[in-house]
């Protein structure tokens, strides 16, 4: 997967150029331009000595035993890592086939995976000398993970976030403010987290000299694709310790995928390992139709380019970018990783969609049955696991990643699951302000 | 390099969005800014998430998409405006709606239009990265215009002229279009450097005021004046496209050094084409 066919368009290539796309970091699966067709960093020329600027740091910390030090210690003491790998025996039991087995992302903190690439990013930039970070958030849990890894380094913390979504999760807002970050309201476009990305970039464009961009799933111009699956491989390695501790071989990992940053780190030391089966749920939403849902693969999103990669993104027939639904904010992202897109053409990772609906029911099984309370992003990893789970035999087992816990969806899943109730208690609670 | 314009000062470039606010108004500021004098139109396609523009014109494009643009519209336009007027029509847009057409459609579509050239800022010349776009523009007899932001590194300004740009772009700062730029003497030394190796240069992104296009041209073939002409259409949408045009053209005439008269077909004088080589003239 290194590189990219070579064309002929590629005659005039530079020497940079073939500095870059020759080049292999020291540690994980290394630096890629392209996955396949898709990938690529098409920004404009602004934008091109900062990400030159971050490969070369990036490159240079992930082989440096001292950054990798420095990011573990992180990891344990404050993230909490190793996150537990649990055994979902009372739903093995009643559905029977293949034993679930449930990575407790959300239990690292600040609620969800995305600290781990916080934590990684934000400690390169420091290492870059500097001194400000920008990040885009659009359910708040990546902007949450930034703020707080932002105060413990000292360093000073803008998330853009679409005004929309500042409305629809507000309770995320207030934390990224307590923990001493501004957040920054977008009115552009449809206000939402792709509108939060353009501001970003903007921003990023004038002021890369003094500010890191900490982008927050495995998209965009490369590196950041290799550069944030590198950060979050470490749930698919303590994953593999953790079955190898209890003598499992999965069958099949299952993730749900927004822009694919659990996903692919979840996956990403399995990928040469055929004998697993690699599953993403997307967002099937309320249907199929444009602005329904937020699905890109199965034949639902077309090639295209935006935010400064190629992939697969829910576009109309002239490139715009359409709108999305998904109940889970943190899916409602119109593009997918170029990378997961490329695994998706390949086969080697296979693609299921999940609805709104079946995802708060899975949220509620999960919760009743196990103890365990999924972020509404993870339940449509896990409404999938029952099904998945019934293709193999009780001597078999899978590992469902539960990227984030669903404290933070205490308003969405309230007004979907409790309505009345809930309507009583914000009446009081307002009365008694 | 000759200059496109009159003999002592440097061209002006004028950037409008299609269809902005309507498809109607956005022809007739066209129009007017080329009656007023300016000696290229760089009319924008306008993109759902514009990264590299600032509120002015962001606001314009998502305007434009509201008001029905799309692709074929646009190139229809285009190709009426190009009947109308002498004045080269350089044609921008993002990489987003240009691979979706595909680059080879785009690009013949717009030649068969009687576009000069393509202004595409997310396909940049690195080879891996355009999508085969500059070369499909040659190979249609238009050009693909490189963009370099002033002070970049001189392997970015060698991959230009390796390239044998007839045109580039120069972006006179870091950040988006829209805010105020002060021309730094990094920047002027840039421009001189640039320009010194032949290629013909368009000098952009934040400028306004006729002091600034005077203190540009000294330095710059092609002075490129964006969203202060955006802003004008903004303010005057309301009254119609004949305010809008009003708008633009006393802006346009304004940043010209004065109106050089009617140029468009209907008008009563017309400049002769100009000699500097450019693609379709
Ligand atoms: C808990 C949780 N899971 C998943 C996602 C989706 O992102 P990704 O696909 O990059 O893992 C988010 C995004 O906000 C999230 O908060």
């Amino acid at each position: 997967m290194q590189g990219q066919a070579d064309g002929p368009r590629r005659a005039a290539e530079s020497d940079s150029d073939k500095g870059r796309r020759g080049r292999q970091g020291a540690a994980g699966q290394g630096r890629h331009d392209f996955f396949g067709e898709f990938g690529g960093r098409y920004v404009a020329e602004v934008l091109r000595s900062p990400l030159d600027e971050l490969e070369i740091a990036f490159d240079e910390a992930i082989s440096d035993s001292a950054f990798q030090r420095e990011l573990d210690g992180v990891l344990r003491d404050y993230v909490g890592r190793p996150t537990p790998l649990i055994a979902a025996d009372r739903i093995s039991d009643q559905i029977g086939g293949a034993r679930i087995y449930v990575k407790q992302e959300g239990l690292a903190a600040t609620g969800a995976h995305k600290v781990n690439n916080a934590v990684g990013q934000a400690l390169l930039a420091r290492r870059m000398g500097k001194s400000r970070i920008i990040a885009e958030t659009g359910a708040g849990q990546h902007g949450v993970a930034v703020a707080a890894v932002c105060a413990r380094l000292g360093l000073a913390c803008d998330v853009y976030m679409g005004e929309l979504d500042m409305r629809r999760q507000k309770p995320n807002v207030f934390w990224m403010e307590r923990y001493g970050a501004r957040v920054l309201p977008v009115a552009g476009g449809s206000a939402t987290l792709k509108d939060a990305v353009n501001e970003a970039l903007r921003d990023w464009s004038a002021s890369f000299e003094d500010t890191h961009y900490l982008l927050g799933s495995v998209l965009g111009p490369s590196p950041f694709p290799d550069m944030v699956r590198e950060f979050q491989a470490v749930i698919g390695r303590e994953t593999q310790a953790q079955c190898a501790e209890r003598g499992i071989e999965p069958a099949a990992l299952l993730a749900c995928v927004g822009g694919g940053s659990n996903a692919i780190g979840f996956f990403s030391p399995y990928l040469e390992n055929e004998g697993t089966r690699l599953i993403g749920v997307e967002a099937g939403g309320r249907g199929t139709d444009p602005g329904e849902h937020a699905a890109r693969m199965r034949g639902l999103g077309r090639p295209g380019i935006v935010h400064g990669y190629k992939s697969l993104f829910l576009l109309d027939e002239d490139g715009q970018v359409l709108p999305t639904h998904s109940v889970s904010a943190g899916l409602d992202y119109p593009g997918i990783g170029p990378q997961l897109a490329h695994l998706g053409r390949t086969g080697r990772v296979e693609f299921r969609r999940a609805t709104d609906q079946e995802a708060l029911e899975a949220l509620d099984y999960f919760a009743r049955t196990e103890g365990l309370l999924f972020a509404l992003e993870s339940a449509h990893g896990a409404a999938a696991a029952p099904a998945v789970a019934m293709e193999y035999s009780n001597d078999q087992a899978i590992v469902l990643n539960m990227s984030g816990r669903g404290d933070k969806d205490l308003f969405i899943g309230a007004r979907e699951l409790d309505r009345e109730g809930w309507k009583r208690f914000l009446k009081e609670e307002y009365e008694s302000l | 390099m000759s200059a496109i314009g009159p003999a002592g000062r440097a061209s002006l470039m004028a950037h409008l969005v299609a269809y902005y606010p309507d498809r109607e108004s956005s022809f007739h500021t066209a129009l007017g800014l080329v009656d007023a004098g300016v000696d290229f139109l760089e009319i924008q396609f306008p993109f759902s998430d514009p990264t590299a523009d600032g509120p002015a014109i962001q606001e314009a494009c998502a305007t434009a998409l509201e008001t029905g643009f799309t692709m074929a519209g646009g190139f229809q336009l285009v190709g009426e405006l190009a009947q109308r007027t002498d004045r080269p029509i350089m044609l921008m847009s993002y990489a987003g709606p240009v691979f979706a057409r595909g680059v080879a459609r785009f690009v013949s579509e717009a030649a068969e239009r009687g576009v000069a050239g393509l202004i595409v800022p997310d396909l940049p010349l690195d080879p891996q990265y355009n999508e085969g776009l500059f070369e499909a523009a040659r190979g249609a007899g238009i050009e693909a215009v490189p963009v370099v932001v002033a002070g970049a590194p001189e392997e970015r300004v060698r991959l230009v002229l390796e390239w044998e740009a007839r045109y580039v772009y120069v972006a006179l700062r870091r950040g988006t279009t829209g805010d105020q730029t002060t021309l730094t003497p990094e920047a002027v030394a840039f421009l001189d450097r640039i320009r010194s190796a032949g290629v013909y240069t368009f000098a952009g992104f934040g400028v306004s005021s006729r002091e600034q296009v005077e203190q540009l041209g000294a330095h710059a073939d092609s002075v490129v004046v964006g969203s202060a002409f955006v802003r004008t259409v903004h303010a005057r949408k309301e009254y119609g496209p004949a305010q809008v045009r009003n708008g633009v053209y006393h802006l346009a005439a304004e940043l010209v050094g004065g109106p050089r008269g009617p140029a468009s077909r209907n008008g009563r004088r017309r400049r002769g084409r100009s000699r500097s080589g450019l693609g379709r003239l």
